[in-house]
């Protein structure tokens, strides 16, 4: 049986001016063909704005067709009589986690949808109890949505649609916004509620990796379906799929870029246990990798000076009450000019508490910020001035613009400093100009893409001409083109400018890629503080706290279980492959 | 700072108070509230303040939770008393000093005003307190339902009540946010002329707006992927019932209502 079934589908956003004349008209998608048979576990990949929301609109008849149609369990979608029985069989969880939690207790939430196709009271009840019992959210039924983690709130936004007993459920980037433990909590959800309670699920994600664990991958470009095949058949074609801005999971790179060695091993491996085994299937003429180690480039930071210094920095939140709580905890730290620092901990460890420190949003409870030698909590110094020294770029940074044009957004910070108008333009254009936003300066900072303008926020903190710049998640909940981007533009910037940087991150994917030195913060302290390698030379400990580690990393573990040693420094695909080989 | 005003929140509970209809806990806390106003003698402002303390222990909520719910409101309360005490007249001024005589009147009444806000916000938290904001607007959904026959749209009241209690945590966070950024590229906003400081309230609050608007519209496709068309035909999870616990609050409320009236007659405190 088929849930959904999608022909000749194709969707034109249409705007229009009060007299009803078309303005603007902007094609979504364009012919697109889709069949979902029931119980099955389908993940869409595609790049911001390929139509893969608007295509999701469409299975419960948010949308409707401009030309073609859509059949839900035989159901046509623009029957506007069958819309309930449309949506109450296909239930949809979107990306923002607030945004979707209507009541002010989680089981009054759940109930919700129930309550709307007037069920009795009692089969709501149990209704409620059995959906919150299927996420392990039951023993939170009488909180409120904010007490919650975004993974709790997600998980019972989910609840809520599983209470309408849907055949199908439809989650549009529903982990994008989440943290590591978060996502994992999801996406067990996801799976569970597939293969035990045989619900079809359609996955909208950014993230390879849980693609990589559907039964079946569509990617989708420009309005129309590109691929549609069993996930490892998908990533194989890695080549085709970076062309659309789309990434592949890390061990099915390594299989691709050892077979550019010659070596024989399938490019159709998706995760790091059948990677590990094909491996061991190899021909290998030892079992111990010789540990060399690609040259790594850095600063002779030794001889630097020292730009920011921590000693026993401590915070403690609600003194005297009964939830005091340490946040952070005694931490002594000391970066130096030009270091490019990745900061990582879980949600809840005290780096963005720590953060906050630098610039003096937060006032320690114990212990100095020294900024330049100077303490910045001492009376002759203006807090004001240690802001503007210190910039800080905060998670979803888009959430501040505020001006008319994008040119007086970036000038906000700049003329905040008291600078005169010639210096207000040349720091603006230098700003627009790291950010590759130069063409965007007249226009309105609403009229553009999410990662656009996350690239003008950043521009705004990046006028004011920071010695140091603290970058909260810069990348969180774009797509892997937009985040390359991004990141290639920050690390860009560090090179020409010599800044510091500190870089707060939960992928340690991209923490490596670009920072020189690492700090790990775990319950409040400082867990290490090293450079990049020596910290990731100590892997079995980050996994040990919690950390969400690379998957090569993870390959490298599952080898060593199986008497292959290629190294605990495992943490980018370059350096497994030269491991590898040398064992071949 | 914002986060911990406790007016308003909900504490889950099983006492009998918690137990109560919702529709009979607030028109009983109407009730009280007249009590409030009827009473001219402190005798009746102190057995009132007695029962609420009487119902907070019933309720099994800590009669610290009263002091926090006060914090708020104490520059309130402090300036109505200090502004009685400056302007009530009696005869003979107990002291005088320059512009300033203070009577044994104004004492009073100041004391008198103090006792009654406090009596007040008590009463109204621990509505709050032990009935959950669905509840609440449930209880005043049904109430007002007389007026849906002259097409007062009660249901969407209601429904915009329950989404304003969801989203005020939601918004606070958010501000708290968006102003640590703004401080961040250097705004002020504690310092200069009121011009200037309203001034600086335009980076929070474009924003702000801005992230309302997306959220509204995301909220109600939401609300829409789950069903919801109205207020027609729904159901609800809790069922508003009245049990005999109703029925002996109403007595014992109606009881006080007649014991202040008497005592507004033959006070014992003057």
């Amino acid at each position: 049986m088929d849930i959904i079934k999608v022909e000749n589908l194709s969707f034109d956003y249409i705007t229009r001016d009060e007299d009803g004349n078309i303005i603007e008209q902007s094609t979504a998608l364009k012919n697109v063909n889709l069949t979902v048979p029931e119980g099955q576990f389908l993940a869409i990949l595609g790049h911001n704005g390929c139509g893969k929301s608007t295509l999701a609109k469409h299975f419960n008849a948010i949308l409707t067709p401009t030309a073609g149609k859509v059949t839900v369990l035989g159901m046509d979608t623009s029957n506007e009589d069958l819309l309930l029985d449309i949506r109450k069989n296909v239930g949809m969880v979107f990306q923002n986690p607030d945004n979707q939690l209507v009541a002010t207790i989680v089981e009054e939430d759940v109930a919700f949808a129930p309550e709307n196709l007037g069920i009795e009271p009692k089969e709501i009840r149990t209704r409620v109890d059995e959906a919150l019992k299927q996420v392990d959210m039951y023993e939170f039924r009488e909180h409120a949505p904010h007490q919650l983690s975004g993974g709790q709130k997600q998980r019972v936004a989910i609840a809520g649609i599983i209470a309408m007993q849907p055949r199908c459920i439809v989650m549009d980037e529903p982990t994008a916004m989440l943290d590591p433990k978060g996502r994992r909590e999801v996406m067990k959800t996801i799976k569970r509620l597939n293969r035990e309670q045989g619900i079809t699920v359609i996955l909208i994600t950014h993230y390879m990796d849980e693609a990589a664990q559907a039964d079946r991958v569509v990617v989708m470009d420009k309005g129309s379906v590109l691929m549609d095949d069993l996930p490892r058949k998908i990533f194989a074609r890695a080549d085709e799929l970076r062309k659309v801005g789309l990434d592949v999971p890390q061990v099915t790179e390594l299989c691709c870029m050892l077979r550019e060695k010659g070596v024989k091993i399938s490019k159709e491996i998706i995760f790091e246990g059948e990677c590990a085994e094909a491996i061991t299937k190899l021909p290998l003429k030892r079992k111990s990798a010789g540990l060399v180690k690609e040259p790594i480039s850095t600063h002779n930071t030794e001889e630097s000076a020292e730009i920011a210094k921590l000693e026993n920095l401590t915070y403690k939140y609600s003194i005297g009450t009964p939830f005091e709580k340490t946040a952070v905890d005694n931490v002594n730290l000391t970066v130096a000019k030009g270091e490019f620092v990745g900061i990582i901990g879980h949600t809840g460890s005290g780096k963005s508490t720590l953060i906050q420190h630098l610039n003096g949003l937060i006032k320690p409870t114990g212990g100095v910020v020294l900024i330049d030698g100077r303490d910045i909590w001492d009376k002759s110094v203006n807090i004001r001035d240690v802001r503007f020294k210190v910039g800080i770029v905060f998670q979803y940074s888009e959430h501040q613009l505020f001006e008319e044009t994008v040119a007086k957004d970036i000038a906000y910070g700049p003329r905040n400093m008291g600078l005169s108008e010639e210096e207000i333009v040349e720091s603006v254009k230098n700003a627009a100009e790291s950010m590759g936003i130069t063409h965007l300066l007249g226009k309105s900072p609403f009229e553009l893409s999410g990662g656009q303008q996350r690239r003008v926020a950043l521009a705004g903190v990046l006028a004011m001409n920071p010695e140091v710049l603290i970058l909260d998640e810069p990348a969180a909940g774009l797509d892997p083109k937009g985040r390359d981007k991004i990141l290639g533009m920050i690390k860009q910037y560090h090179e020409k400018s010599g800044k510091t940087i500190l870089l707060v991150s939960h992928s340690m994917e991209d923490i490596v890629k670009f920072a020189e030195k690492v700090l790990v913060m775990n319950k409040g302290k400082l867990f290490c503080y090293d450079r990049t390698d020596k910290v990731f030379e100590r892997t079995d400990e980050l996994v040990s706290i919690g950390l969400d580690v690379p998957q090569v990393t993870r390959l490298s573990h599952r080898l060593a279980e199986l008497g292959i040693n290629i190294g605990n420094d495992i943490y980018t695909t370059e350096r497994a492959v030269m491991r590898i080989l040398t064992l071949i | 700072m914002i986060k911990d005003i406790t007016i308003g929140q909900y504490f889950p509970g099983n006492s009998p108070i918690h137990k109560m209809d919702s529709r009979v806990k607030l028109l009983l806390d109407i009730l009280y509230l007249v009590i409030l106003f009827t009473t001219q003698s402190f005798t009746g402002l102190v057995a009132g303040l007695l029962f609420m303390v009487i119902c907070y222990l019933i309720a099994r909520i800590n009669l610290i939770m009263i002091l926090k719910s006060v914090k708020p409101i104490m520059p309130l309360m402090l300036f109505t008393a200090i502004l009685n005490l400056l302007f009530i007249k009696g005869e003979t001024p107990l002291f005088s000093w320059w512009i300033i005589s203070i009577y044994p009147e104004g004492i009073r009444t100041s004391l008198f005003m103090l006792v009654r806000i406090l009596a007040l916000i008590v009463g109204m938290s621990l509505l709050t307190y032990t009935t959950s904001p669905i509840m609440l607007t449930d209880a005043i959904e049904r109430l007002l339902n007389p007026l849906k026959k002259i097409h007062f749209p009660v249901h969407e009241l209601s429904m915009m009540m329950t989404i304003a209690l969801r989203f005020i945590p939601t918004l606070i966070e958010e501000t708290d946010k968006i102003m640590s950024a703004q401080k961040a590229r250097g705004a002020e906003m504690d310092t200069g002329s009121i011009f200037k400081r309203a001034k600086s309230l335009i980076p929070i609050l474009i924003p702000l707006f801005v992230s309302a608007f997306k959220r509204a519209n995301e909220l109600a496709t939401a609300m829409e992927c789950r069903c919801y068309h109205g207020g027609e035909g729904r159901t609800r999870l809790r069922q508003l019932k009245t049990a005999p616990r109703d029925y002996i609050a109403i007595v014992i409320m109606l009881m006080l209502f007649a014991g202040i009236i008497v005592m507004n007659f033959f006070p014992i405190i003057p």
